[in-house]
């Protein structure tokens, strides 16, 4: 099974976020980059059904020099080898364009399966997986906690509203974009930190690609979301009150 | 108690012995007669078919130790601190002594014993091929075997009290087993000494005499090839592991290039832990001391070292088998809070820490090892900046509200806050009351906008990776701030900086705020109260610092000083260390409520901390206790008692 999951480097959870002065973009120096999120899970779900039957995991990202170390990264969590699509102009492309960028890189690769994060924590379109699906011209689905390869395809379970979940069967190849927790990550090693370094990682630029600098959807202004505190008093019996605490921790503040 | 005088007539001296009612021995050696050439070649025989039935089995055991990797931050320079740990540890059974003094000393006069024999037992094979060296009529001789005699009745006495102590004492920690090897070797040298001694009180050349010289014969070199395949072969070993031992406590060593990850095969096991796998004289110290093995955990550092051992015999040092299986089990190496009693207690220099600490390196940096908990802690610090997995705003937000100064290059110190002194509340309150009297001292200090881990959790489970991105880090955050002098609250942080960063630069330097405090006493203001305060050592701080005395003067300074049974160096562990602090539930009994109970057993209206994982491990523990419990301050908490109240409140 060939499966290729695009990754994106994000700002650190923890990163001191300021503004540009163009007031469209955020200030990049002194910024710590991780893993998005999301992705992280993606990459995990790829790795997991590798193990379990065995072929390829290839990553593949867009955006200038920095992204290599989140690239080594997902090699060293196990990933076999990484394309970079090499482009400083990523934050303004939107998501079509970058989806283009991504589409271009996957197809002469011809995979499996296609995983990528559900959203990105920066940006959060949410778009990119989709439409990445619609370029490559294969189903797709969404929200995904769980992948599983069977004889005919795959067996999926999407995450749904209010503690509801779908399990439903799909063709492959396919796109799916993967939602936080589905899974356990695993920490990087450094072993495999050590064995990332022979890895190939092919470096392509967009006008290889055939892909122009292009975008239909530009930021204007970005701005500090304002704090707000608000208190909510939850009714009912104490035993009420802790079922419907449980249930907001869990499905609202996604701790439990 | 024996005196030897030289008696003025003759060369014949005479031994008192000073039991009543006094006796008075003729002491001169009785020698056997002229063995025939028959008799010789059979002694040539039989000694020879000794030396190879030892050879047969030490070979083998010199071979598997001599083909292990080498260690390759093995310096035998400087080579004073091998001499000093000889003499003491070895020569003069210091350490066997003081852990343990009745055993300990009978176990000495056993190996003085064996010391003033070596001559004896020379002359005596030379006596049986005819060119004996030592005339137990001269002068020389005769002292000399009088004097053997005083440490020969010393060894019989210290083996029988030995033979006592594993047969009918049965302390728990030799094992559930009795060894009849053990038995059998105490038998041996009770023969040798008691046949020895016996020749005093025989003609020269009788029978009789003839009779214990083979005696004496037989058992020795019946005792020689036991000796390699029982755990006597510490008597061969255990001196060269006591010299060549890797020294500085706990110290774990850095990897050897791109291809090392730790202990993961037998491939992995160095040199020097082969010779301790094979040196380990199965006491059970480290097993008495270890808090896990006392909490009906699987850990049991004995063991460890003897699955090392069962590797080896088995596999061998070539080996491609994981070392984590068969002989030694993976949850076992996970449940070490890493507080070094083991190896602090070992009086054969087996140095256990760095080995379970290699274990972890080996299944960690190779991705074996799986935990929820572990995994969580090194996403968290992967990604993050604290091992507590808090967003380092909140660490802001406590500066703010404590108005604690940044560290801008001109001060003297910079405080250290640590993960727990960062972002835990109770070492939050450690942290504003440690500032507080830093400030009433007019001490010059700041802490750092942004500080990561130093690596302490993650570097004692075995993560080099995590761990040396949070060193290269902090070194450079301390280059670029020029900081020179750091203080902490916490022990782990100081040993980290200290000792662990060396390996990938040049950290500041590093104190305790224990031995800043104590440095001060005499600024702050005397307010003694009349309580009972019962002071907890850290692992980190006592056996990995040698700090024991200045934590006491600040808690003798704020009230009564109460000793727990075990303090100082034999602290027993709260069970944070290790990185445990992180690793959820424990299997038997919290090492952190037994401790709890121990230091309230003690009727201390307070436990005094120095460190404030600690703190929180007792502060959980002493709440389970229920009413009735004693009090929890750090010891910053207990000096900034004695200020001038100010406004300054809460922290948090």
């Amino acid at each position: 099974m060939k499966i290729i999951v695009a990754i994106k480097q994000v700002p650190e959870r923890d990163a001191q976020v300021r503004i540009d002065a163009a007031g469209n973009w955020i200030e990049e120096t002194d910024l710590q980059w991780a893993l998005n999120e999301s992705d992280a899970y993606a990459l995990e779900e790829a790795l997991q059904l590798k193990e379990k039957n065995g072929g390829e995991v290839v990553v593949v990202s867009a955006g200038p020099e920095r992204v290599g170390s989140t690239i080594r990264e997902a090699l060293a969590k196990g990933a076999d080898r990484a394309i970079h699509i090499d482009c400083d102009d990523l934050n303004q492309r939107d998501a079509l364009s970058v989806a283009k960028l991504l589409a271009e890189a996957v197809k002469p690769e011809s995979p499996d399966l296609v995983l990528t994060g559900l959203q990105s924590d920066d940006l959060g379109y949410g778009q990119t997986g989709v439409i990445l699906a619609a370029l490559l011209e294969l189903p797709h689905a969404s929200l995904i906690l769980h992948v599983e390869k069977t004889t005919t395809g795959l067996h999926v379970k999407r995450e749904l509203e209010e503690g509801w979940f779908q399990n439903i069967e799909l063709p492959t190849p396919a796109v799916l974009t993967i939602q936080s927790g589905g899974s356990k990550l695993r920490y990087a090693t450094l072993m495999g930190i050590k064995r990332a370094k022979t890895k190939e990682v092919r470096r392509i630029n967009p006008a290889e690609l055939g892909v122009p600098a292009s975008a239909m959807v530009a930021l204007e202004r970005i701005a500090q979301p304002q704090k707000q505190k608000s208190t909510q008093i939850l009714p009912g019996s104490a035993k009420e009150a802790a079922a419907a605490l449980v249930e907001k921790l869990k499905f609202e503040v996604r701790v439990l | 108690m024996c005196s030897v005088t030289h008696h003025t007539t003759s060369s014949t001296l005479i031994l008192y012995l000073a039991s009543s009612p006094m006796i008075l021995l003729p002491a001169t050696l009785a020698e056997p007669q002229h063995f025939s050439l028959w008799e010789r070649l059979l002694i040539v025989g039989l000694a020879a078919a000794s030396a190879f039935l030892f050879w047969q089995r030490f070979g083998v055991v010199l071979d598997k130790i001599l083909h292990s990797k080498k260690d390759a931050d093995f310096r035998l320079f400087p080579i004073g601190r091998r001499i000093f740990d000889f003499v003491w540890e070895v020569m003069c059974q210091a350490k066997v002594i003081r852990q343990r003094p009745l055993p300990g000393l009978a176990h000495a006069f056993v190996f003085w014993g064996f010391c003033a024999f070596v001559l004896v037992t020379l002359n005596h094979f030379a006596v049986g091929l005819g060119i004996g060296f030592l005339d137990p009529k001269s002068i020389i001789g005769g002292f000399y075997f009088c004097f053997a005699a005083v440490f020969a009745l010393a060894c019989a006495v210290g083996i029988l009290g030995l033979f006592v102590r594993r047969f009918l004492v049965r302390p728990r920690w030799l094992g559930k087993k009795l060894s009849y090897e053990s038995g059998f070797i105490a038998l041996l040298i009770f023969v040798l000494m008691v046949t020895y001694l016996a020749s005093f009180f025989v003609a020269n050349a009788s029978p009789t005499a003839t009779a214990l010289w083979w005696i004496h014969t037989l058992a020795l070199l019946t005792f020689l090839p036991i000796i390699p395949h029982t755990k006597h072969l510490h008597l061969v070993l255990s001196p060269a592991t006591v010299f060549l031992s890797r020294g500085g406590f706990s110290k774990i060593p850095p990897l050897a290039g791109d291809e090392d990850f730790g202990l993961v095969t037998g491939k992995d096991l160095t040199r020097l832990a082969s010779l301790q796998a094979y040196s380990c004289v199965e006491c059970g110290r480290c097993t008495e001391h270890c808090p896990a093995a006392n909490t009906g955990k699987l850990l049991n550092p004995k063991e460890i070292i003897l699955g090392l051992r069962g590797y080896l015999n088995e596999f061998g040092p070539a080996s491609d088998e994981p070392l984590l299986g068969k002989y030694i089990a993976q949850d076992a190496v996970f449940e070490c809070t890493s507080c070094g009693a083991c190896e602090y207690q070992c009086p054969v220099g087996i140095e256990h820490v760095p080995i379970i600490v290699g274990l972890r390196r080996g299944a960690v940096n190779t991705g074996a090892w799986e935990d929820d908990h572990g995994g969580k802690l090194f996403l968290a610090l992967e990604r993050g900046s604290n091992a507590l997995g808090i967003s380092a705003g909140e660490r802001d937000k406590f500066i703010q509200k404590q108005a604690l100064p940044i560290f801008d290059g001109t001060q003297e110190y910079c405080l250290w806050l640590g993960c727990m002194g960062g972002y835990d509340p109770k070492g939050r309150e450690i942290v504003a009351d440690f500032a507080r009297v830093m400030e009433y001292l007019g001490a010059s200090y700041g802490v750092l906008r942004k500080e990561k881990c130093t690596g302490d959790p993650v570097r004692r489970l075995g993560n080099d990776l995590v761990f040396q991105q949070l060193a290269e880090a902090n070194l450079e955050a301390f280059a670029q701030n020029k900081v020179k002098k750091i203080v902490s609250i916490c022990p782990h942080c100081v040993r980290t900086i200290q000792d662990d960063w060396k390996e990938y630069g040049t950290p500041p330097e590093v104190e305790h705020h224990s031995e800043f405090l104590a440095r001060h006493l005499s600024q702050l203001p005397l307010v003694q109260s009349q309580e009972k305060i019962v002071y907890h050592d850290p692992c980190y701080l006592g056996r990995y610092r040698n700090t024991y005395e200045q934590p006491r003067e600040v808690v003798e300074r704020a009230g009564g000083l109460v000793e727990a049974p075990h303090s100082h160096e034999r602290s027993f562990c709260c069970g944070a260390g290790g990185g445990l602090a992180f690793l959820g539930e424990e299997p038997g009994e919290r090492v952190s409520h037994v401790r709890a109970r121990e230091l309230a057993g003690t009727g201390a209206t307070m436990v005094g901390t120095a460190c404030p994982f600690c703190n929180s491990m007792f502060r959980d523990a002493l709440a389970a206790e229920g009413e009735g419990v004693p009090q929890l301050l750090d010891i910053a908490q207990l000096t900034a008692r004695s200020l001038p109240s100010t406004e300054s409140g809460s922290a948090g």
